[in-house]
């Protein structure tokens, strides 16, 4: 009964980031340039979920993103998918206690989704790649997320404790031990 | 444990303060004015009592003898102001819609020939790279894939992809967007195409190296490709670049429509 709570909660944040995404970030940003809230999403799920959710909300996250957006499916499901597996190889190896364990984790997986996304795009509608105007963008746009995970810090680590003990118990001990 | 929740209390207030200042600087002369607005109001309470003051001292006795027929005089002038005000309203409010009028006039006498659906952007992509939106017409009302979409001022996109109440309109700012046009003055012919990061600006590449290309001259579609309508205002040529290289010519073109105030179109149904 909790897990399913958990999972509702996890589907409306998904609904409230596209919702912030899509009408508070469209003048709320820096330059032009909007911040990614479901790559912060998808790694908080992937560092406090369990072995499989990180991925799977992942790809059904993206596949929703690309469904409502893209002319092509797939993109953003494969980007965030690959974001929610390695938010779960980094769990495995860093700890969650420090707050910028998890800035620098964000700020790592926002940059290697929009490499990933953009660069299948560019393969994909074969468009030229602008290397300088790209980077600047990505800059922008982790620094951004990095500075809203420095908010939403004690949010994330009281809800993901949680969902930790939930569906790792006992087991988050043996690791360390 | 107490100093270390207040420590991080005070680092996210510091980044809270951080993030807005950042995004207000980041947006320029529009938040100019709210400083000044702040700094007056901060500072004319003070500027009022000291020239008050000012004048006291200097003898300024006039102002208290005349101060009954300044009243009257006041009052008189007051409701004068309120009826110019309204009548100020009255003409803007005609102003506004004669405006409105002429649009729709030169919109009709422009594509009068295209039979068009109109239609409210809903939704904007919510990436940093992609410029795709949403409007509110779809397969119901007639929409099919690879439609022109305009909007009062010129080319707005293409739909590439239709649902039964929204379509999805691929803008040519969109990097993967690719536009043949041609140059009104000498007909010389290129492709447009969307510059990363850009709400208003296209590259418009593969110039002929013979052609002769002018600033400020109007692009408009060439009807090649099989998606747009020949004829159709892209914008103009902002600046030529000229590299070593002739064959790697481009022109920076603004585009006619500011997609960053985009809020209705209209679909070109030339499909029927």
């Amino acid at each position: 009964m909790k897990k399913f709570l958990i999972n509702c909660i996890l589907i409306l944040l998904v609904f409230i980031c596209y919702f912030l995404q899509s009408n508070l970030f469209s003048w709320f940003n820096i330059a032009g340039i909007s911040p990614n809230l479901f790559v912060i999403l998808i790694v908080f799920i992937g560092l406090f979920g369990n072995r499989y959710m990180g991925a799977i909300y992942g790809i059904v996250v993206g596949f929703f993103i690309d469904y409502i957006f893209r002319s092509k499916v797939g993109i953003s499901a494969i980007a965030l998918g690959i974001v929610g597996v390695s938010a779960r190889i980094f769990d495995k190896n860093f700890s969650k206690d420090s707050r910028i364990t998890i800035m620098m984790i964000v700020g790592i997986l926002t940059a290697i989704f929009e490499i990933i996304s953009y660069f299948i795009g560019a393969i994909i509608f074969s468009f030229d790649v602008q290397v300088w105007q790209f980077i600047k963008i990505l800059l922008i746009e982790v620094v951004f997320n990095v500075l809203l995970v420095v908010i939403l810090y004690p949010l994330m680590t009281k809800f993901g404790y949680y969902i930790e003990n939930e569906y790792k118990g006992s087991r988050i001990l043996t690791r360390y031990f | 444990m107490y100093r270390k929740n207040k420590v991080g209390v005070l680092g996210i207030v510091i980044t809270i303060v951080i993030l807005i200042l950042v995004v207000v600087f980041s947006h320029g002369e529009k938040n100019t004015s709210f400083f000044e607005k702040f700094a007056n109001k901060l500072v004319m309470p003070f500027q009022n009592g000291l020239t008050y003051l000012k004048n006291k001292v200097n003898g300024n006795d006039t102002f208290f003898s005349d101060i009954n027929k300044l009243k009257v005089e006041n009052e008189e002038l007051k409701k004068q102001n309120s009826k110019l005000e309204q009548s100020l309203r009255e003409l803007e409010n005609i102003k506004t819609e004669n405006e409105t009028l002429k649009e729709y006039l030169e919109l009709n006498k422009k594509y009068g020939e295209y039979k068009t659906v109109p239609a409210y952007i809903i939704n904007k992509d919510i990436s940093n790279y992609y410029k795709t939106i949403v409007i509110n017409v779809g397969a119901k009302d007639g929409i099919k894939e690879k439609m022109t979409v305009i909007a009062d001022k010129g080319l707005v996109g293409h739909v590439i992809s239709v649902t039964d109440n929204t379509a999805k309109v691929q803008t040519i700012v969109d990097t993967s967007s690719a536009v043949s046009a041609l140059m009104s003055t000498n007909k010389d012919s290129i492709v447009c195409k969307g510059v990363l990061g850009e709400n208003k600006e296209l590259k418009g590449m593969y110039i002929a190296t013979d052609a002769n290309v002018l600033q400020g001259d109007s692009v408009v579609t060439s009807g090649l490709g099989g998606i747009y309508p020949k004829g159709i205002h892209v914008g103009t040529v902002k600046s030529v670049s000229s590299p070593k290289n002739i064959t790697d010519r481009y022109v920076s073109i603004e585009t006619a429509v500011d997609f960053s105030k985009l809020d209705t179109v209209l679909v070109i149904n030339n499909k029927e």
